[in-house]
């Protein structure tokens, strides 16, 4: 696996323009493809994680990050520096893949989840499991919490709720997890 | 404190109860396996981060972005409209004693007159409301970046026609003010319809 950063060393990515979140954010308004390469150095193996847990599969992960950056590229005059660009792209991808999902009807799918199988997997393969079977918003908490790092501050400003309900959520989210590989050992 | 099974779910929501909670699954199996469970999920956790190479999409995401038609954003004539609206309405409800409403005269509605617009504005003002309860939650509900310039357009609105609404009612009898108050609500019902047709388009 290669991630953003070892793949700017092989030269197919052009060296860092912008120092400052400002002239990356200026260079974007006047639509300088180097700034989005930027965007996108920084950016997006943490969108096409979010992207894939929230969609399902890498081929619409990468279809939702390239959405993504289109509507940031359509509508970067519509964004005044509110919060980080960080943030902002996050918030973007999880809306395009909320879309996604509605269009595809994959929710309606998993409303009945097949039972999990009750071999010994390894918990990771079990947790994930277990991630895509619970509330899509305590799901969306623990993922930019628990798998992505994110501080509750910044996911508050991404899902657009109080930090106390994204502390909740994260509570909830770790207890259907835990009753849901509970369930799987028996 | 006595630590009791029933009050682990307390101490995971709670830091400071956890020393207790360790103490007490020493001697409990059960509570034990909870916790250690509840600790597995967050140490695992970061091993669900998903990488993978991808080494066409940012070729992809460039040519999609260069296919962009360039769009040069449309100056935000209505801040500046609003805002000397905003000034022109409020130089004149100060320069106008609010006696002189009832002199009579061009720009001044009689009683009956008043009546007649009082109504008709009332009937505006709730059609308008209807319409804003209908485009407002999906509006609310979106984090694009036209939702977030709509949204903002609507609370400078409200904000204006709310000041004016305040004027109105100190001159009561002003036909220019009354104008002025029903363009803001038209420029209101004008976005909120924008917004409409942009959300059933998507």
């Amino acid at each position: 696996m290669v991630g953003a950063s070892q793949l700017a060393l092989t030269g197919r990515f052009q060296t860092a323009e912008y120092d400052t979140d400002a002239e990356l954010l200026a260079a974007c308004r006047r639509r300088e493809m180097g700034a989005f390469e930027q965007l996108y150095r920084a950016h997006a193996a943490r969108l096409k994680s979010i992207a894939y847990h929230t969609a399902g599969n890498r081929q619409d992960a990468e279809d939702a990050v390239q959405e993504t950056f289109l509507k940031v590229y359509r509508g970067i005059e519509g964004f005044h520096g509110q919060s980080s660009i960080g943030t902002w792209l996050c918030r973007i991808c999880i809306n395009v893949c909320y879309d996604l999902l509605r269009k595809r009807q994959i929710e309606a799918e998993r409303a009945e989840p097949a039972p999990l199988p009750r071999n010994q997997l390894a918990l990771r393969v079990q947790l994930e499991d277990a991630l895509r079977r619970i509330h899509p918003r305590h799901r969306m908490v623990f993922l930019l919490f628990s798998v992505e790092g994110m501080r509750h501050a910044e996911i508050a400003a991404i899902l657009e709720i109080p930090e106390g309900t994204s502390k909740a959520w994260l509570f909830e989210a770790k207890r259907e997890l835990q009753r849901l590989l509970t369930e799987t050992k028996r | 404190m006595i630590f009791q099974c029933a009050d682990l779910e307390r101490a995971l929501r709670t830091a400071e109860l956890m020393p207790d909670a360790r103490r007490h699954a020493e001697r409990c199996e059960q509570c034990r396996e909870q916790l250690f469970q509840w600790n597995e999920i967050s140490r695992v956790a970061p091993q669900l981060h998903e990488d993978w190479e991808s080494d066409t999409l940012w070729p992809r995401i460039r040519e999609a972005l260069s296919a962009e038609p360039v769009r040069h954003q449309r100056p935000r004539t209505w801040r500046w409209a609003l805002a000397i609206a905003a000034m022109v309405t409020l130089a004149v409800a100060l320069l106008m004693p609010p006696r002189a409403a009832n002199l009579g005269g061009p720009e001044l509605l009689s009683d009956g007159a008043l009546r007649e617009v009082q109504q008709a504005e009332a009937a505006y003002a709730r059609s308008i409301d209807k319409l804003a309860a209908v485009a407002q939650p999906g509006m609310e509900q979106s984090g694009s970046p036209l939702a977030a310039a709509y949204r903002e357009k609507l609370v400078l609105l409200d904000s204006a026609i709310a000041d004016l609404k305040k004027n109105v009612e100190e001159n009561r009898y002003n036909a220019y003010l009354r104008t002025e108050l029903a363009s803001l609500y038209g420029e209101k019902q004008k976005t909120l319809r924008e917004w409409m047709d942009y959300a059933k388009s998507k």
